[in-house]
């Protein structure tokens, strides 16, 4: 029978309907799975005879996008339902996970990336209790799931943290205590360097975790914290700095070390390419040179988490600027603090950048 | 039925036939007849009351949090004492409620607007209906006066949910309102009574944490309020003169009137002397919000000795004078060398 769009009734070759008339929005006595046609809903197949091996070797960064916003807490902290984990996932081999923020106000993102032969958990949140962050039941989760789609029946896990000592990243570390085929980096900062093959060399060589055809990249970046170390990903080619570099407040620990190891991933980023850096929290608005101050429950108006790889040039610009000096220096997208409270306030406004004033809600 | 309204029921039936509206006014005369006496809030004094051992003081995670928006305390029968839930703001401040024979006075109100997220009203015609009920009157009868320490958000933020309140008068948010309210033509120094019926609170003002603020005196149980200019936790010292004068004015009153507490509206410290930054939302170990007149004087005493900008430690409270109102003592605790 004709569907056509038009009626055609004298066109040869083509019979008229019965009734003499066209169907142009579809003929309805016609069944809505017509037979020869097959179903295709499905790009798995549901029973596989061995694990898919991945190619991760790609032309370019491999393609992914953040397509969500983050979950940005509420106005009154105790009525906020939001899933306590967020879960985003980036492409099919990485996930983003950010912690609520009325959970913990540092609502810290944890990443968590997947290769041949195993998962690298990076960083772990800012709360020990599984009731109110369950990140090991996330990432159980997650690791069933995946394992489900790549035929495989166990995927060793590797947590490791941008540093050691963050109580925004390491408390949820005891979630993974005796978790099976898991490898935990050890914490102190000598026994880390000799995890990583550091022990000499350190800070000035860097490390390697291997997921199967993945291969991190770990880079000592000291400055922030003493045990701080940057990742990098050649896959999707990101650099997840932490601490280090984010787009918020920078509390710098060791001023030369800062410098240094901004310098050292300036160099990295010279010699590998890099999509974005993804820092460990976002605390900027997403108006100039504005940043939520500490304890914040409630951040509607979030800069985004990527960061562009030119800002380690304008880092390290403006950290040499506050090198040896108490104090604090605004620029759009982070505001770095040198010896001075974290609460610090100053009067000083970055020269051509527009000064606007989000909403302030209670 | 007493002897009076029985003599008044014949003469009523009498004069005329009983109708609905005749009864309903029989009904008035005998719960007027009803009404205990008076509560009497002169003697005796200071009325005995108590503080809780410890405040409901927020939680790890906020989210978490099952505690009730306002934790509501009888600091006596007479007297209660609110408090906002740290995870519904972090700055939690204290809110005394005094009823008197005649009216209420609700003094602050917490630092969320919206009745449905922070239903205050609820909480406090809860209260004024537990009192009346203890006491046997109709709640209806007793007038709220919704008034605050001081013009900052935190303390009226809630005001609008009593705009719709009938027998209700609130506070305005201006200089000149706040001070006509309590009818002051002489701020800060003159002292003002308010009458709550049988329970007189002495007003005056007490500037230096922002121009406009008071202090609160209830001379029944006889409790000094402070509001934020003096707190156990960081003062916050806008101008140094007007405070340190207000600071004197509080000295004086305590040399001529007896004082059994002095009470601030937050606490931010600990009961070991350490800080809680500006926005925690949990102070899992957090100092009493009451002081004692000596801890006043002590800190007077130290002020005298202030003469720059700063932050100082009085034991008592942090006075933080004239550095930016969010500054505080906290450090980088991943410094290194």
């Amino acid at each position: 029978m004709v569907q056509s769009a038009t009626p055609t009734p004298a066109r040869p070759g083509i019979a008229p309907s019965p009734k003499g008339r066209t169907f142009p929005n579809g003929n309805p006595e016609l069944g809505y799975n017509p037979s020869g046609v097959r179903n295709t809903d499905s790009a798995i197949p549901l029973h596989r005879s061995k694990p898919v091996i991945h190619d991760y070797a790609c032309e370019g960064p491999a393609p992914g996008n953040l397509g969500f916003r983050w979950t940005y807490g509420s106005n009154v902290a105790a009525k906020n339902r939001d899933p306590r984990v967020q879960v985003v996932q980036y492409n099919e081999d990485s996930f983003v996970l950010r912690q609520n923020v009325c959970v913990h106000w540092e609502a810290p993102f944890t990443y968590l990336l997947f290769g041949n032969t195993g998962a690298l958990l990076i960083d772990s949140g800012a709360t020990a209790r599984g009731d109110h962050y369950p990140l090991r039941e996330t990432v159980d989760a997650i690791i069933t799931r995946w394992a489900q789609a790549r035929g495989r029946s166990r995927i060793p896990l590797t947590v490791a943290l941008t540093s050691g000592e963050d109580v925004a990243q390491n408390q949820g570390l005891v979630q993974f205590a005796g978790r099976r085929d898991t490898v935990i980096v050890p914490r102190p900062l000598e026994v880390m360097k000799r995890f990583y093959g550091l022990g000499k060399s350190w800070p000035s060589d860097t490390g390697k975790i291997d997921l199967g055809d993945r291969v991190i990249d770990v880079i000592p970046t000291p400055g922030t914290h003493k045990d701080g170390v940057s990742f990098y990903d050649p896959y999707c080619d990101f650099l997840f700095t932490g601490d280090l570099l984010f787009p918020g407040k920078i509390n710098i620990g060791n001023d030369r070390d800062f410098i240094a190891s901004l310098e050292r991933l300036k160099a990295f980023a010279a010699a590998h390419p890099v999509k974005w850096l993804l820092g460990g929290h976002v605390e900027m608005m997403f108006v100039p040179g504005k940043y939520y101050p500490r304890f914040a429950n409630y951040k509607p108006y979030e800069r985004v988490l990527e960061m562009a790889p030119e800002l380690i040039d304008e880092a390290i610009q403006y950290a040499r600027e506050v090198q040896g000096r108490d104090m604090m220096l605004i620029r759009p997208d982070f505001a770095l603090f040198n010896g001075v409270s974290p609460d610090q306030r100053t009067q000083a406004w970055p020269a051509g950048v527009p000064k606007i004033n989000p909403p302030h809600p209670f | 039925m007493d002897r009076r309204t029985f003599l008044s029921y014949n003469a009523a039936a009498a004069a005329i036939p009983l109708s609905g509206g005749m009864l309903a006014g029989l009904a008035d005369t005998a719960s007027a007849a009803a009404r205990p006496v008076a509560v009497d809030f002169k003697s005796d004094l200071p009325a005995k009351g108590s503080f809780p051992k410890k405040w409901i003081c927020g939680s790890s995670s906020c989210m978490d949090n099952e505690d009730p928006a306002i934790q509501v305390h009888w600091y006596n029968p007479h007297t209660a004492i609110l408090r906002q839930n740290k995870a519904y703001s972090y700055e939690a401040p204290f809110a005394p409620l005094y009823f008197g024979n005649d009216r209420v006075l609700l003094l602050d109100e917490g630092y969320v607007q919206l009745r449905n997220d922070y239903d205050l009203r609820g909480v406090v015609d809860q209260c004024i209906e537990d009192w009346c009920a203890r006491n046997g009157r109709d709640p209806s009868s007793m007038e709220l006066l919704v008034a605050f320490s001081h013009l900052h958000d935190d303390h009226y933020a809630a005001t609008n949910q009593f705009a719709d309140r009938p027998n209700t008068r609130y506070m305005g948010l201006t200089h000149e309102e706040m001070v006509g309210f309590w009818g002051m033509t002489k701020f800060p120094e003159e002292r003002v009574t308010l009458d709550l019926g049988g329970r007189d609170i002495l007003i005056w003002g007490s500037p230096g944490h922002v121009v406009s603020e008071f202090a609160y005196y209830d001379s029944y149980t006889q409790i000094l309020y402070t509001g934020d200019m003096f707190y156990r936790g960081r003062c916050y010292i806008s101008f140094w003169e007007p405070w340190f004068d207000s600071m004197k004015r509080l000295i004086d009153f305590c040399d001529t009137h007896p004082v059994t507490h002095v009470m601030g509206c937050h606490v931010e410290i600990s009961r070991d002397g350490e800080d809680y930054a500006y926005g925690m939302t949990w102070q899992p170990d957090e100092a009493p919000v009451e002081m004692t007149v000596q801890q006043l004087r002590e800190a007077f005493a130290f002020a005298q000795t202030i003469t720059k900008p700063g932050i100082y430690f009085t034991g008592t409270v942090f006075l933080c004078n004239q550095t930016r109102s969010m500054t505080t003592i906290d450090k980088n605790p991943y410094r290194y060398s």
